[in-house]
């Protein structure tokens, strides 16, 4: 008989845990139905922790891409009529070419402004008509809104002058009319009128299925003259008016320095409401980053009720099996394992069950979020950080739901759990 | 086998296991006062209820006395915490059950390395050893089968390849060949026989005299008390180690 004694060794940390996965592997390949069962409690719930998680951060990424595209830095100016009995007061709540003027004259860092009219109107080529929506604004609205022309030119301040019947189509809106066809130079029917197109705008994609490409551009006065004159108030009133700044200028300064003006212009006294209201793409970005960073926290925090219900499974699940395996443990302990021994036995296995749910859950929380940004168009990053959180989340509540079973099994009697039938 | 202290392997002083039953208080062993030597084979017998299995499960250090003390080589356990007992069992004793108690679904060569996981050993030392000791059992063929493959002797005999792969100082067997048929009984206690022949203390509780036959020390428990113990048949007992020589 081979006679070496067998001591003293106590060590080896890692190797135990080695043993204490291979344990796991092979009792949870002892009941795979019931450990495949427990694992998908923590698979939908990893699953729907992960795609929530990434669901906002896609929200706030594509809220943040859409207000880049229409230019980072400007502002947009409003005339806010009072809405006093039921009727629009205009005597409150104005805003003119004039006052656009005096803000690019007094107010610095302004790169320029334009104004807005808009109106839905119908167009009609020999063999095709669409009805859009059509901007009358001046030259420099084509770069402080990041949407210029591509093909043919834009409007110019000649036009402006003039008030030329001429259009600019958005690439949707081209296509509906012409087809492949190249429609510079061609003649439109807008209401009635004829209009000769004089560019394409560049190809701009949808925000929110809203799309950004089909639209119409044409100068202001021409707008005004033919289509909208009689909605407004007074021959030189704006709908919307836009303001772009240089790059790094102070947007809350510049906002500032609009109402000053405007102030001014209209004579509000200190105290009472503004008959305009400012608003900068800085404060839509905080707006919807605040918005989305909501939407995100309730997401997660719907999807986390099923990762407890999941962790809850394990907890179930892993008494069940300290119950059905006391005897295994009295065996344990009479061949030498300490209750330390066990109680990790029982929480690798618990640990196991969780990261391979996890895996499997994060897996396809990945291919959904592929699926949905190739199909829907909407990004769903699953990034590195995510990816590896969500597996030590995974990990963490398998130690955090096995603890209990675990430690348990580790306080049992090694007499009486070996008596156990 | 490891040099022993001179010693006795395990000595029991008043040693008293009570349980309380619906109010009623029962003393499963009843003051127990016993030394049992380094290489002694030792038959513990009484019918059931007597006290001898639990008995056993004290010396074997698996259950606490009410009262008493229980001392192996040498050394008190009463005040030793479970993971004290837990290295003590490990490297000092070997169980072997009546029902073999094997895990399912695992080969007998990863059966016999379970204590050797607790006294920390690599994989590869534990393969080697646990290799080693099937084959002294005669299982050399038998390393990858797992115990549904097996006979209930060729069970057995991957539970004592188990319990001696830590080379324990004692082997404890409770009704060891009470799951056998008499053939494969035999063999079993050949085995032990052989084993203390090496110099290994053998300790098994039965109620059956053919097996308390094969011993050189026969103890008999009733009503949790020792109510005889002398050498068996014409062996020569090497150490004269009788109840009342001790008290």
């Amino acid at each position: 008989m081979a006679s070496v004694p067998v001591r003293p060794r106590r060590s080896n940390f890692l190797a135990s845990w080695g043993v204490n996965i291979a344990i796991a592997l092979t009792a949870l390949h002892t009941n795979l139905m019931r450990s495949i069962l427990t694992m998908l409690g923590v698979l939908i719930g990893v699953f729907a922790v992960t795609l929530a998680v990434a669901v906002g951060n896609g929200a706030q990424e594509s809220v943040m891409q859409s207000i880049n595209s229409f230019g980072s830095n400007m502002a947009i100016i409003v005339p806010e009529p009072d809405n006093e009995g039921g009727r629009r007061s205009f005597d409150r709540g104005r805003l003119t070419s004039r006052d656009l003027r005096a803000i690019e004259r007094e107010v610095p860092g302004i790169i320029a402004t334009a104004p807005q009219l808009r109106s839905t109107l119908d167009l009609v080529t020999a063999g095709a008509s669409t009805s859009t929506s059509a901007v009358g604004t001046t030259p420099g609205y084509g770069q402080i809104t990041n949407h210029p022309a591509d093909r043919g030119r834009y409007i110019s301040e000649a036009d402006v002058r003039s008030a030329a019947r001429v259009l600019v189509l958005g690439r949707t809106t081209a296509e509906t009319l012409f087809g492949e066809f190249d429609p510079v130079g061609e003649t439109v029917r807008v209401d009635g009128v004829p209009f000769q197109v004089i560019g394409l705008l560049e190809e701009k994609g949808s925000t929110f299925g809203t799309d950004n490409d089909d639209t119409v551009v044409m100068p202001i006065s021409t707008i005004r003259q033919r289509f909208v004159g009689d909605t407004l108030p007074g021959p030189d009133d704006l709908q919307l008016a836009f303001a772009g700044f240089e790059e790094g200028a102070s947007l809350v300064q510049g906002k500032i320095d609009i109402t000053n003006v405007l102030k001014d212009r209209y004579r509000v006294r200190d105290g009472e409401i503004n008959p305009f209201r400012v608003r900068t793409t800085q404060e839509f970005m905080e707006e919807s980053q605040f918005i989305t960073g909501i939407l995100q926290a309730v997401l997660v925090a719907i999807a986390s009720i099923s990762l407890l219900v999941g962790g809850i499974g394990i907890m179930n699940i892993m008494l069940v099996s300290v119950t059905e395996r006391t005897r295994e443990i009295g065996l344990r302990m009479a061949l030498g394992a300490k209750g330390s021994d066990i109680r990790n036995q029982f929480l690798v296995e618990a640990a196991v069950l969780c990261v391979l749910g996890g895996a499997v859950g994060l897996t396809l929380a990945w291919l959904a979020g592929a699926a949905l940004t190739a199909y829907a168009d909407f990004p769903v990053p699953i990034g590195i950080g995510v990816a590896l959180g969500s597996l030590a989340f995974s990990a963490f509540l398998g130690l955090v739901f096995g603890s209990y079973p675990a430690i348990r099994a580790s306080r049992l009697s090694p007499i009486e759990a070996l008596r156990t039938e | 086998m490891e040099q022993h202290s001179g010693k006795p392997l395990i000595e029991t002083r008043d040693l008293v296991k009570s349980y309380n039953l619906g109010g009623e208080i029962i003393h499963a062993v009843n003051g127990v006062s016993l030394l049992i030597e380094h290489g002694e084979y030792v038959a513990i017998m009484g019918t059931s209820g007597s006290g001898k299995s639990t008995f056993m499960n004290m010396i074997g250090c698996l259950d606490v006395p009410t009262s008493g003390q229980v001392l192996i080589d040498g050394t008190p356990t009463a005040d030793m915490s479970s993971d004290e007992l837990a290295v003590l069992r490990n490297e000092k004793i070997g169980f072997v059950f009546q029902q073999f108690n094997l895990l399912a679904r695992t080969s007998s060569i990863d059966n016999v390395a379970v204590p050797l996981i607790y006294a920390g050993l690599d994989k590869p030392e534990r393969r080697t050893r646990a290799t080693e000791k099937l084959i002294d059992m005669g299982l050399g063929d038998r390393l990858l089968n797992t115990p549904a493959k097996l006979s209930g002797g060729q069970q057995q005999r991957v539970a004592i390849a188990r319990a001696l792969v830590t080379e324990p100082l004692m082997l404890l067997a409770d009704e060891p060949t009470g799951a056998l048929d008499t053939r494969t009984s035999e063999e079993i206690m050949a085995i032990f026989e052989s084993l203390n022949a090496s110099g290994i203390t053998v300790i098994v509780v039965t109620h059956e005299d053919e097996i308390a036959e094969h011993a050189k020390r026969r103890i008999e428990f009733r009503d949790g008390k020792v109510i005889e113990d002398r050498p068996v048949g014409n062996r020569t007992v090497a150490v004269g180690a009788s109840l009342a020589e001790d008290v």
